[in-house]
């Protein structure tokens, strides 16, 4: 009773990095028969989400991303036994590469936690996000974090000894729930906030903020922050965007040859171990795997159907009902807004320049890029168009996390633009990236269906034209986007 | 006078909007309680502070934002963009939440203002925070100057300092005369006159005000059950408050931004202008968008709890209002604590439907905290 009482308070991280560590004793090289036989003995959650993973055409990506998050959660479990390291918490938004180039501190990202639990755990991390709720907090909070959040409050699990938060500027829930757990639990929570200014006022405030977080660290790691030290992680970061970009490039091929959980790849590699080996090794593979399959030629479906662009999350979980699924319907997905992180070479002149670039990739994160902007709308549309363009989408998606308050602020007006600037349709889903209990994945299937089949499709033979559309009047209801040259 | 209070502070544009209209006086409209209005009031503007009265329509507005979007910030859009703002000559939008945000970014898209300015407000109060605002009310301060073609000089500005302090002055003498045994105004009173402050002339709110101090001085209202104090999101709601208080629940403080937390904190009279408004609206900001003093909340709500002698505090927030929905929380936290009854209570902004729910919730609070009978 006891024992059964301890697993259920088991925390989230430590569940998930017991699960990598078995993980990471498999095999470089699996057979077919290996890996059913391995799923018979997964419980149905994971079983489904490795399934997805583990179809051949992603298999080696799949297994170098795994390898990649086995090293980030091994060195997180034991950073302060094993290494003598703090860690700290950070959001998907603040590039880790910051905390991977001090030797005391190490970065636990709070989203990439909580999307593991939804992949990898029986239960999918529900009973997290389940405690969080039970301490009152409201149902409309973002399951990103708080399902990692909840379990950091309601179980036994690792708590960071700091949080940094920097979400202030372009998401409130992200930086309300960093502040309700540092309160709670007494852990010293440092901000980095991004003015909603891209003047170059806002751009060197934005600098200070930088700089200001930089010292701050080396006071609490108790660490001073060498000119080596940076340098090495940025001449790593320097490596994972020059093979970000090539990925990018390589999007531009139709048919589509990136396998679509490609793109949750890329950003998992951004958003936990950029700037270190095992982004580099990760990148470089997903670059390596795209390049065979446009060689080849090779496309999971018969033809190329849509090319689609997802305009910010995705839908995590059930990983075979989203990504696959859609590639095997020839839908590619070209990306989505956690790819837009636009990341540039930095300068490694100088621990100057180095900062500076540091910072400057900090302000491009997905989000704070576009919803710190001083318009959400206006930032965001053009990133979206931007990417439509470069990468010839037909159509974008908006999967409208329920929690995404600032997105829902500014989607109508993306739709507007994505179709006056470029004639593209968007179509609008609801539910939560994370939890499936919101809408399920059939539902999201079917309209990803229908929107394709009636508006894309019909589009691209002409039989649809966009028409030019004017700003509808105050008292007008919402227009069809597209009409019938019929 | 309250009558006359409530009369005029019931409608969007009211008596005294239309005669300082007529009279050549423009209007320049914002949200949130971090704009430096002295600024506007320095330049000759009327200083109108955009509210929803509780109106409950939002089906325009649901066409631009979304359904997981605040109702409060859904329902003044909606009134935006059927016009009933329509005298205002300029728009000021801060950065308040995402939800504001999204309001105005849709209002100005769909009808765009004649005069639209954003003012930039800092998250926290390090000393960069603080320059970086400084330089934006001077910054503000030059396109108003610019756009209406005056010269705000730190003599003006002063005498709008003033003024709006008068204002202030006023707001929190009334909240003083609630935290008698016998208050000498209700909670939906108080609303009434908060709300006419930030929508008439300063010098003829302080002349309404006076007088309905002098005739509240000796008023006592009796007969409730409890005394409480009414925190969280935005409520300009009377409908809200007529509804507490008409189950036995009467409001004697708050914690609410239109209400106390707007008006609290005294401004320097002597200080740099500029310096002095930098101080009271991001300083001494008492918001939950601010991330980096939830104890200086915590205690400001502490302290008017024991100030006003309150029996239960109800803490409200509109569905998806993500600020107060965690901070309510964590102040729930802190105040069970202390052994003070909190009554936290999620509610769409507006609804009718909505009212018998919150009457019941009261009831049963009231019943839990031993309310008299």
């Amino acid at each position: 009773m006891t024992r059964a009482l301890a697993e259920a308070k088991t925390g989230m991280f430590d569940r998930v990095a017991m699960l990598f560590e078995v993980i990471d004793m498999l095999p470089e090289e699996m057979s077919d028969e290996e890996i059913a036989g391995l799923m018979n003995i997964l419980p149905g959650d994971a079983a489904n989400a490795l399934g997805a993973m583990l179809v051949p055409r992603v298999r080696k990506g799949s297994i170098a991303f795994m390898r990649m998050l086995a090293v980030w959660l091994d060195q997180a479990k034991h950073a302060a036994t094993k290494h003598g390291k703090k860690t700290i918490l950070v959001p998907f938004c603040f590039p880790p590469e910051l905390i991977h180039a001090f030797d005391n501190g190490y970065p636990i990202t709070s989203e990439v936690l909580s999307t593991l639990g939804v992949v990898a755990l029986e239960g999918q991390g529900e009973r997290y996000y389940d405690m969080a709720l039970g301490l009152g907090l409201p149902d409309h909070i973002c399951s990103s974090n708080s399902i990692e959040v909840g379990s950091m409050l309601g179980s036994n699990d690792f708590q960071p000894q700091a949080i940094i938060s920097a979400a202030v500027g372009s998401c409130d829930i992200n930086s309300k729930t960093h502040e309700f757990v540092s309160n709670y639990h007494d852990i010293p929570l440092f901000m980095l906030e991004k003015p909603v200014d891209n003047t170059d006022r806002g751009i060197k405030q934005y600098y200070r903020n930088y700089r200001t977080l930089v010292a701050t660290l080396e006071e609490f790691f108790d660490e001073e922050l060498t000119e080596e030290k940076i340098r090495t992680v940025v001449e790593m970061h320097n490596e994972c965007t020059r093979l970000y970009m090539e990925l990018w490039e390589l999007h531009k091929a139709s048919p589509h040859p990136v396998p679509n959980l490609f793109a949750l790849y890329t950003y998992g590699a951004r958003f936990a171990m950029w700037g270190t080996d095992s982004g580099v090794e990760l990148m470089r593979v997903l670059v390596d795997e795209s390049k065979k399959r446009l060689k080849s030629g090779e496309y999971p479906a018969e033809r190329e159907v849509a090319r689609c662009l997802l305009t910010y999350t995705s839908f995590y979980f059930d990983l075979a009902g989203m990504f696959n699924w859609m590639e095997e319907q020839g839908y590619s997905y070209l990306g989505d807004g956690l790819n837009m992180i636009f990341p540039q070479p930095i300068d490694t002149t100088s621990r100057d320049t180095m900062l500076d670039g540091m910072a400057e990739e900090a302000r491009n994160m997905p989000m704070t890029r576009q919803m710190g902007a001083p318009s959400m709308a206006m930032g965001w549309s053009d990133d979206v168009i931007m990417a439509v363009t470069q990468l010839s989408a037909d159509c974008a998606i908006y999967p409208g996390h329920h929690a995404c308050k600032q997105t829902w602020s500014a989607a109508s007006i993306l739709r507007e633009e994505l179709m006056k600037q470029v004639g593209v349709p968007l179509l609008v889903l609801q539910g939560d990236s994370w939890l499936r209990r919101t809408t399920p994945i059939g539902v999201i299937q079917e309209l990803i269906e229908e929107f394709i089949s009636n508006v894309v499709v019909p589009k691209q033979a002409g039989r649809r034209k966009v028409r030019k559309r004017t700003r509808p009047a105050a008292d007008e209801e919402a227009e069809v986007t597209t009409e019938s040259e019929s | 006078m309250m009558e006359e209070v409530a009369r005029l502070s019931e409608t969007i544009e009211n008596d005294s909007v239309k005669e300082w209209k007529a009279g050549g006086g423009k209007v320049v409209g914002y949200a949130c309680v971090c704009t430096p209005v002295e600024i506007l009031d320095a330049a000759g503007i009327l200083p109108y502070r955009i509210r929803a009265l509780g109106n409950p329509r939002t089906d325009i507005a649901d066409s631009h934002l979304a359904r997981f979007n605040c109702s409060f910030c859904r329902s003044c859009l909606q009134l935006g963009l059927e016009g009933a703002f329509d005298f205002m000559d300029g728009l000021i939008e801060t950065n308040g939440c995402d939800h504001l945000r999204g309001m105005f970014e849709n209002w100005q898209y769909v009808k765009p203002s004649p005069f639209f300015y954003y003012v930039k407000v800092p998250h926290q109060t390090t000393p960069d925070a603080m320059e970086y605002f400084e330089e934006e009310i001077r910054l503000f301060r030059g396109a108003i100057e610019q756009e209406y073609g005056t010269k705000i000089t730190d003599e003006s500005l002063r005498d709008a300092i003033r003024r709006q302090e008068a204002i202030r002055e006023r707001l929190r003498k009334v909240y003083d005369m609630r935290k008698a045994d016998a208050p000498a105004f209700t909670g939906a009173e108080a609303l009434s006159l908060f709300l006419l402050a930030s929508a008439v002339p300063p010098d003829r709110f302080c002349e309404m005000a006076d007088a309905a101090i002098a005739e509240r001085k000796d008023n006592k209202v009796t007969g409730y059950r409890a005394r409480l104090m009414l925190g969280g999101a935005a409520s300009d709601e009377p409908e809200l408050i007529k509804a507490i208080e008409d189950v036995g629940g009467l409001i004697v403080t708050d914690a609410l931004c239109y209400g106390a937390r707007a008006f609290w904190s005294p401004i320097d009279l002597d200080a740099d202008p500029v310096k002095a408004m930098a101080d009271v609206y991001l300083r001494d900001l008492l918001c939950p968008r601010m991330y980096d003093d939830y104890p200086r909340r915590r205690d400001f709500v502490l302290n008017a709890v024991a100030e006003a002698r309150v029996d239960g505090v109800v803490l409200t927030h509109n569905k998806f209002c993500d600020v107060h929905g965690v901070d309510n929380v964590q102040l729930r936290l802190d105040l069970e604590k202390r052994d003070i009854p909190v009554l936290q209570l999620e509610k769409v902004y507006g609804s009718k439907a909505d009212v018998g729910r919150i009457r019941t919730r009261v009831q049963a609070f009231l019943e839990r905290i031993g309310g008299k009978a």
